[in-house]
């Protein structure tokens, strides 16, 4: 296994008005193919600008961002859309679900976008036996629930094979009982796939799942903590 | 079908029947009115076409669109039959009277056994008009409840007896004899024109040169001239109809771009899911355009089916006649078609430019 992301010296300075706001100072980060690295932090402290980064949904100040062999920040808009398209897969706070479609309709739709020409229904049937969705494939996401939705997410993020999934608290808007499921979820991809994970929270106890956790203040990494231990 | 086009367009039914309406209302316009003045013209030309003298004699300025001078003496009828050539002559005095579906209406008065003849016009029922109050008329006028014994209100309120129905029709769809036309415009011994038929059609040129040299100081036009259709009698007919097809495509396009571009502004977060997912430009604009076509279709449907409805039923009412050309329902569905794609592509280009954060971040 190599490194999946390499991301050096990473600085991100957003112009409102006529004043500089720096949301990284510098960050850099390697990622192991097959890891599930937690990044904690307060707000504000530039958890998710790094994450949009790492997407490829925002483009540095300054740094160098390289998943998977290819270079994000020397990309082109369309390059970088591509690169996402093709290698990351996201998952929200808030579901993101496409509200007039089925759930089933949602992963299509990533198929679609996907457009690699194999399509794979039995890796899709794996997932959503994984997943516990195979009953609710044609619920709308207004039929389901906080979890349920997020489930139906997460399949929609990795049913194309990402490369990583990035994940902006995912636990966010789920009571505790969905938060333990949906983070078992995460764990068996992780285990099951070898699928690389990076997960933004605020949550201890959800950063308990992953196998790494960072620290992240005022726009820098303070605290690279060990492995967690998985549970 | 799970598509996030269909169920957008089922998901918000209203905003997606207003666009559709208002592409249909495109087209509406260009087949109502493109159709009335082919049916009208057409029509016309029918009925003119079955006039089968090739030349009318007249006095100059005579004959206008919407009227006509009884200022030609009947004297001139054996003058006519004396030039070599000529087979047949038959005086007929044309009026206009307030009436009809468009607010005036022919009317003539023959001799009904020689316009008859000339013309190859039959009675399929009744006798030709004799008496002051009779009059004929064709099966068309005939078939919107005038039969046999029935009164015509013409000349204002006054009651005028049909006694008869001729086919094929011919010139005004209502006709007097030449006596009763000019008792009622007291131009006794007078007739607006004398149709002459010639003995070969081909000599029609030279037998008019022979009438223009024996009879100086009148008219003498071929029929085929005089009795032209509606879009070369009125040249700004095609202007109006152009602008017309104008201003349709631009009520479409206006009303697409309208609805697409509300559409956008609603579902701002799902345009930053799409980038999110990886969706290119390319792919948001043609979700966009697939959305807007969709509903231009239904627009062509529902403006198609209208059309022909109103067409019919506006028939019924007013005896007006349409006539839906193919060329022009190609046009109206390019209309419809184009601008709803062109009334949508602003929009899509808009949100295909969106910031994806700040799409996602959007409330």
């Amino acid at each position: 296994m190599g490194t999946i992301l390499k991301a050096e010296n990473l600085e991100k300075v957003y112009r409102v008005g006529k004043v500089d706001v720096p949301a990284l100072r510098g960050v850099s980060l390697d990622v192991e193919e097959g890891e599930f690295l937690s990044v904690m932090g307060p707000s504000g402290c530039g958890k998710s600008t790094m994450l949009h980064l790492l997407g490829g949904l925002l483009t540095p100040t300054r740094g160098r961002i390289v998943i998977a062999g290819e270079d994000l920040t020397a990309a082109s808009d369309a390059k970088r859309t591509d690169i996402r398209r093709r290698k990351i897969g996201f998952v929200f706070q808030r579901f993101n679900l496409f509200p007039t479609l089925t759930a089933e309709g949602n992963l299509r739709l990533a198929e679609r976008i996907h457009a690699n020409g194999d399509d794979d229904p039995g890796h899709r049937r794996e997932i959503l036996r994984l997943l516990r969705l195979e009953d609710k494939m044609h619920h709308k996401p207004l039929e389901l629930s906080g979890g349920e939705q997020q489930r139906v997410a997460l399949a929609r993020a990795v049913v194309t094979r990402p490369a990583i999934v990035l994940a902006d608290e995912p636990t966010g808007n789920l009571d505790t009982e969905n938060s333990a499921i949906v983070l078992k979820m995460f764990q068996e991809l992780n285990r099951r796939f070898n699928q690389t994970i990076i997960m933004i929270t605020h949550n201890p106890e959800a950063a308990e799942a992953s196998r790494r956790v960072i620290q992240m203040r005022d726009g820098h990494i303070v605290e690279p903590a060990a492995t967690a231990p998985t549970t | 079908m799970d598509s996030i086009v269909v169920s957008n367009i089922r998901q918000r039914p209203l905003r997606s029947a207003i666009s559709v309406l208002g592409v249909a209302l495109g087209v509406v316009l260009v087949m109502l009115f493109t159709g009335l003045t082919r049916g009208m013209s057409n029509d016309l030309q029918r009925r003119n076409s079955n006039v089968r003298a090739e030349i009318i004699f007249t006095r100059p300025g005579s004959i206008e669109l919407t009227s006509a001078s009884t200022n030609l003496s009947t004297k001139y009828l054996d003058l006519l039959k004396s030039i070599e050539g000529v087979e047949a002559v038959s005086p007929v005095i044309l009026d206009f009277f307030p009436g009809g579906a468009v607010g005036v209406e022919q009317v003539e008065g023959v001799e009904w056994d020689s316009f008859a003849k000339m013309n190859n016009i039959k009675l399929i029922e009744g006798h030709p008009p004799l008496a002051f109050d009779e009059i004929v008329i064709d099966e068309v006028k005939a078939s919107r409840k005038h039969p046999v014994g029935s009164n015509v209100k013409i000349f204002g309120d006054k009651p005028y007896r049909v006694v008869g129905i001729y086919a094929p029709e011919s010139g005004a769809r209502a006709k007097f004899s030449l006596e009763a036309m000019q008792n009622i415009l007291q131009t006794p011994g007078k007739c607006t024109y004398i149709l002459v038929k010639c003995k070969n059609s081909s000599e029609q040129v030279a037998v008019a040169k022979r009438i223009d040299e024996k009879l100086p100081g009148n008219k003498v036009q071929f029929t085929r001239d005089v009795f032209t259709s509606i879009e070369t009698s009125i040249p700004s007919l095609g202007i109006f109809l152009r602008v017309l097809v104008g201003v349709a495509s631009v009520l479409s396009a206006l009303v697409v771009m309208l609805a697409m571009y509300t559409t956008i502004t609603e579902r701002t977060r799902e345009i930053g899911i799409l980038k999110a997912m990886g969706a290119s430009r390319r792919y948001i604009i043609s979700e966009i355009e697939t959305e807007a076509l969709l509903i231009s279709v239904m627009g062509l449907i529902v403006g198609f089916t209208f059309a022909a409805g109103a067409g019919f039923f506006i028939h019924k009412a007013t005896g007006l006649i349409f006539e839906f050309g193919g060329w022009w329902a190609v046009t109206a569905g390019a209309i419809g078609l184009v601008g709803g794609a062109v009334g949508a592509f602003y929009p899509a280009v808009r949100a295909a430019n969106l910031d994806p954060v700040h799409a996602l971040a959007y409330e």
